[in-house]
């Protein structure tokens, strides 16, 4: 098995330790170096070939958030000087950071987008996981029915349900609530297939075993199936909260109140003005994107997994 | 393994042989144990809310698309057909359909093509994994407000890098922005760069599953890096391409963000799309009524692609 | 492509920990469910509440830059003035975008005591009862009465016998222009001010004489992806010919298109792609001024203080009369108390104190630009004072406001439909194309009813 699969298995024990982290080090390393061999052979020329693709791909990608960092660190007049260099003329400055943490809503922005997406993803999951396993495990009349429906609901775009949805809140009441944003988001018919599926895998003489022992549907649910779909549910955790985290479209209709906002829907929202702001803005956006940036460099490979098996088990 | 250690003993008095007669436990037990064993409480939480916020919209948006609602609450008479025979005659929405299709054309070839490529030369196992994997899916992570303002600046006309570059090249530079035969493309060329990490990794995990034995017997053959390329990993990759197609098709036709944020629809209508469309109808114009007919409209759209998709996978199993 | 969980170790292998158990999980998942539920209670918390002593102002602007830096010193005032208001300011994106949250805020019923509307908009938002009306006699007891402003704007913020909107100023569309170059082009009168650029030929001879001087370009005015700057300039030139533009419920639109197409060509004449650019959005044409890369900018006096800080030599003018007539295109910001589901008396006592206070200390306001619209200060010696405000004062006695119809007003469809003509005429198929286009847009918009009304 490969050392750096993408996709979700169950959890392994032991995975912690500086000398375990090494250890796998050196472990990939070797991995990589057996696949150069077989994927490209011995000799010079691919390899050169293929790292040279590799950089310019590389230095086409980073780009423009570079040059928007850089000019995040800007005065305004010389973000918009010609002719453009990297360096400029008056230093870099801090100002627009500094002006932004004072007198803005990005922290309280901040604030909501986390509440919002750890709201979501806890929920998301408390709503999916228990009907994943009834569909998985229970007999009950209805099921194949449920399991189309589900099935479909996934083909439902939500964005298409922005005016039934808003007029709902409405009548709800409850435009400009933390609710009205987390609730319609909590529809994720694909979390709960996802869930199905790999309750589906896990051999049923488990819970056969339990069952024989006397264990209620609830005891099998919580202590045989959760704890070995660990991994599936950071993974399906993960995907959600990443989602959630940079939803538009929905959270931009149903919050008016500026305290209400979330990053992505805030961020425009206040500097989308007319006149020439440049730099501040480069400096806002930088703000949005850092949690999540920080987040991935911590934990890259959990991430990479996480969507890589939600987006292909989604099929 | 730390599944079974989590149970903590169990209550005194459940503790039994499971073919012996259990002793009764406590009210409080006996409630948990017998209520929420059913399927339905299982099922509850669900479907409460796909009941609530998705068949309820699903039903009330129906009906609101036969009445002349508005945003306000005025009208709600039943109209019949007329907001659906005005769609269709109406000329924007035609036009935004155009646009959807080719924003979702134009972004889908590259989307599928370059994150191949990407996945094709990490999977080669060049040393700094970790920094194409950062380069390449990063861009996936960030809110549509950062990747939106920072292409704003890009595509600046007179001091955006973009121009600059052309220019420092003897060329025109291009409005790309502000220009409608351009517009479109500009925001499919960042979308592309926002998005193609998800299809990077999809193909990556695709391009693991690979077994090794299969590129062993091409060396063994001869066969150099293209042609290991060719005839082992690319034969490979078929199944995942009609996913990650299938998957970028319905993904782009969902167009919004990006486009109201880069260039609220224009020049014009040059680069509106059916979903913009639909909120400026809706929300903007108060016609809440009409809105959601053009949103069944597309509704039915977005099923036949399901559909066709459904019907393709299918087939290529059979 | 699912993944496969290889087979996991039995839970009860062996003699592990018995099965059959009550689950202590469940009281995990019950205390996880009642955290979340508190959470969730404590999210709820989180809107906005009130203390008991101060009343709370929620007051939602579309002012940034420097007019929201202008703003945020008269609410300084207005705090220092009146400490047991609690203001909680909100700036949103000016355009659109403003108006339609503006109007999703009243529906929703959480909506801000007071906002900033552009006159223009109040048709569309007083008649679908998306405003509550003011309570003349509490803003009388706070200091601010009818009299005090100019009578037709007055009269714009009256629907059905009600007072919807109260004026905050008036801000017309004006010339800037750099001194220095405008100097160099021949351009400045004895007095170093602009001389009157009366008549379409005079008007382009300047265009090409500072473009000559800045080396770039000449008249420039900005309006690719702008929702309404392709209308303002039409407008404002379609009133100078004396023209009359009628908009009768359900159509079609009289438009005099004779002088339409005088307008239009004049415009395509003046951005002809050589002298000025013909495809400017409107930051590049600021950016473009403020840079010296063009020496005249035709721009709404709201971008004064930007420019105060980029343009060394910066003077300003009135929008020249280029036809028949003077006229100039101008809005007003105006005060509006949104509607709510439940009116709290205190609040909006309080909001009725924090508008008549803002009118008030429209001084301020006056330094950033605008023209004020309570008369107490437009006449005060101070606002007479200030340069180069009183250079253009005068555009305030001529302005061409929008049609009064529900569908026209600042960032409204209407302005980015009927926008799109300008574009037509300067870089597409020309102004006689511009013409058709702009007739078939109006007639459809005067077709239309309004869906806030409903069909009775």
């Amino acid at each position: 098995m490969s050392t750096d699969t993408l996709t979700i298995r169950p959890d392994r024990p032991g995975r912690t330790g500086r000398s375990a982290r090494s250890a796998r080090r050196a472990e990939l390393a070797r991995e990589h170096a057996r696949r150069r061999d077989l994927v490209l052979g011995g000799g010079r020329g691919p390899r050169i070939a293929a790292l040279t693709a590799l950089v310019v791909l590389t230095v086409l990608w980073l780009t423009p958030m570079l040059w928007g960092l850089a000019t995040s660190f800007k005065a305004e007049s010389d973000a918009i000087s010609l002719p453009l260099t990297l360096f400029p003329e008056s230093g870099f400055t801090l100002e627009q950071y500094s002006s932004l943490f004072a007198a803005s809503n990005v922290q309280m922005w901040m604030f909501n987008s986390l509440l919002i997406a750890a709201l979501v993803t806890v929920f998301t999951l408390a709503v999916a996981a228990p009907a994943a396993f009834a569909m998985s495990r229970m007999a009950f009349r209805g099921r194949a029915a449920l399991m189309i429906v589900t099935v479909a609901a996934i083909v439902v775009p939500p964005q298409l349900l922005i005016v039934p949805l808003f007029q709902q809140m409405v009548s709800l009441n409850l435009v400009d609530t933390y609710p009205a944003v987390i609730l319609p988001q909590l529809v994720a018919p694909i979390i709960v297939f996802i869930l199905k599926r790999f309750f589906d895998a896990v051999p049923k003489e488990l819970d056969e075993a339990a069952r024989m022992d006397g264990a209620s549907y609830w005891k099998l649910f919580t202590s045989v199936i959760l704890p070995l779909s660990r991994p599936i549910l950071a993974a399906a955790a993960i995907f959600v909260f990443i989602s959630a985290w940079n939803n538009y479209l929905w959270p931009f209709i149903v919050t008016t109140d500026p305290a209400l906002m979330t990053l992505p829907v805030g961020i425009p929202n206040i500097l989308d003005s007319y006149g020439t702001f440049y730099a501040s803005q480069l400096a806002a956006s930088m703000i949005a994107a850092a949690p999540m940036i920080i987040v991935f460099m911590l934990f890259q490979r959990q991430i990479v997994s996480s969507v890589a098996t939600t987006g292909i088990t989604g099929q | 393994m730390s599944a079974p250690t989590d149970t903590t003993p169990a209550t005194p008095g459940t503790r039994a042989d499971s073919r012996a007669p259990q002793p009764r436990p406590g009210p409080a037990l006996r409630l948990w144990r017998r209520v929420p064993d059913s399927p339905l409480s299982f099922l509850l939480p669900f479907l409460l809310v796909y009941a609530l916020f998705l068949f309820w919209p699903l039903l009330s948006g129906l009906w609101m698309s036969f009445t002349d609602t508005a945003l306000n609450g005025a009208g709600g008479t039943f109209v019949g057909p007329d907001n659906y025979t005005e769609a269709l005659g109406d000329p924007l929405v035609w036009k935004t359909l155009g646009n959807t299709v080719l924003f979702t054309v134009v972004t889908t070839v590259p989307l599928v093509v370059v994150a191949l490529a990407m996945a094709v030369l990490v999977h080669t196992g060049m040393p700094g994994q970790w920094l194409w994997r950062l380069s390449f899916f990063m861009p996936f992570l960030l809110p549509v407000a950062t990747v939106a303002l920072v292409w704003q600046f890009l595509y600046v006309d007179d001091f955006g890098l973009f121009n600059q570059v052309l220019r420092a090249f003897g060329m025109e530079g291009l409005g790309w922005l502000n220009d409608d035969g351009v517009a479109l493309w500009s925001v499919a060329l960042t979308t592309v760069w926002w998005t193609v990490g998800f299809n990077f990794l999809l193909y990556l995990a695709a391009l693991q599953s690979i077994p090794d034995h299969l590129y062993e017997a091409a060396a063994l053959d001869g066969a150099g890096a293209w042609a290991r390329l060719w005839y082992v990993t690319v034969p490979q990759l078929r199944g995942i391409t009609v996913v990650v197609v299938l998957l970028q098709v319905l993904a782009s036709m969902k167009v919004f963000d990006q486009i109201y944020l880069m260039t609220g629809g224009g020049p014009g209508d040059s680069s509106r799309s059916l979903l913009l469309y639909i909120y400026d109808v809706g929300f903007t114009g108060y016609r809440f009524g009409f809105g959601a007919a053009v949103s069944y409209l597309f509704l039915a759209i977005v099923l036949v692609v399901a559909a066709v998709q459904l019907w393709i996978t299918t087939r290529r199993k059979a | 492509m699912s993944p496969h969980p290889s087979p996991p170790i039995p839970p009860s292998a062996g003699s592990g920990p018995p099965t059959g158990a009550v689950s202590p999980p469940t009281r995990r998942q019950m205390l996880l469910g009642a955290g979340a539920l508190a959470l969730g209670a404590s999210a709820l918390g989180c809107a906005p509440g009130s203390a008991a002593d101060t009343s709370e102002v929620r007051f939602w602007s579309l002012f940034q830059g420097g007019d929201g830096a202008r703003l945020e010193t008269m609410l300084d005032a207005v705090r220092d003035q009146a400490p047991h208001l609690r203001v909680t300011p909100s700036t949103l994106a000016w355009g659109p975008p403003y108006y339609t949250k503006l109007a999703m805020a009243s529906v929703g019923g959480r909506a801000p005591e007071t906002a900033v509307m552009h006159m223009s908009r109040l048709p569309g938002y007083a008649p679908g009862g998306l405003l509550d009306p003011f309570d003349l006699d509490l803003l009388a007891e706070f200091g601010v009465t009818a009299e005090d402003f100019v009578p037709d704007l007055w009269e714009r913020g009256i629907h059905d016998g009600s007072t919807y909107a109260i004026p905050l100023d008036t801000h017309p569309v004006v010339l800037f222009y750099d001194t220095g170059m405008a100097d160099r082009a021949g351009l400045l009168d004895t007095d170093g001010k602009l001389r009157a650029l009366d008549s379409p030929e005079e008007f382009l001879e300047a265009s090409r004489a500072i473009a000559e001087v800045s080396g770039g370009s000449g008249i420039t005015y900005g309006h690719v992806n702008d929702d309404s700057q392709g209308w303002r300039i039409f407008w404002k030139l379609y009133n100078q010919t004396g023209a009359e533009l009628k908009l009768p419920q359900g159509g079609p639109a009289e438009l005099d298109r004779d002088e339409a197409l005088r307008v239009f060509s004049f415009l395509a004449e003046l951005m002809d792609g050589q002298t000025s650019e013909n495809d400017l959005t409107y930051q590049s044409a600021l950016a473009g001024f403020s840079s010296g890369r063009a020496g005249m900018l035709v721009c709404g006096e709201w971008e004064l203080p930007y420019l105060l800080d980029n343009v060394e030599n910066l003077g300003a003018a009135p929008f020249p009369t280029v036809f028949e007539y003077p006229g100039s295109y101008a809005d007003s910001h105006a005060f509006v108390l949104p509607r709510q589901n439940d009116p709290d008396p205190e609040r909006v006592r309080a909001a009725h104190e924090f508008v008549a206070l803002m009118v008030r200390n429209s001084l301020t306001w006056g330094e950033a630009g605008h023209i004020p619209a309570y008369s107490p200060v437009m006449e005060s010696a101070e606002y007479q004072a200030l340069t180069p405000q009183s250079d253009y004062a005068s555009a305030g006695e001529t302005p061409v406001l929008d049609p009064e119809v529900w569908f026209a007003g600042a960032g409204s469809q209407f302005h980015s439909s009927v926008s799109e003509s300008l574009r037509t005429a300067v870089s597409g198929e020309g102004p006689e194309a511009a013409v058709e286009q702009l007739a078939r847009s109006l007639d459809s918009w005067a077709a239309r009813i309004n869906p806030s009304e409903g069909v009775s």
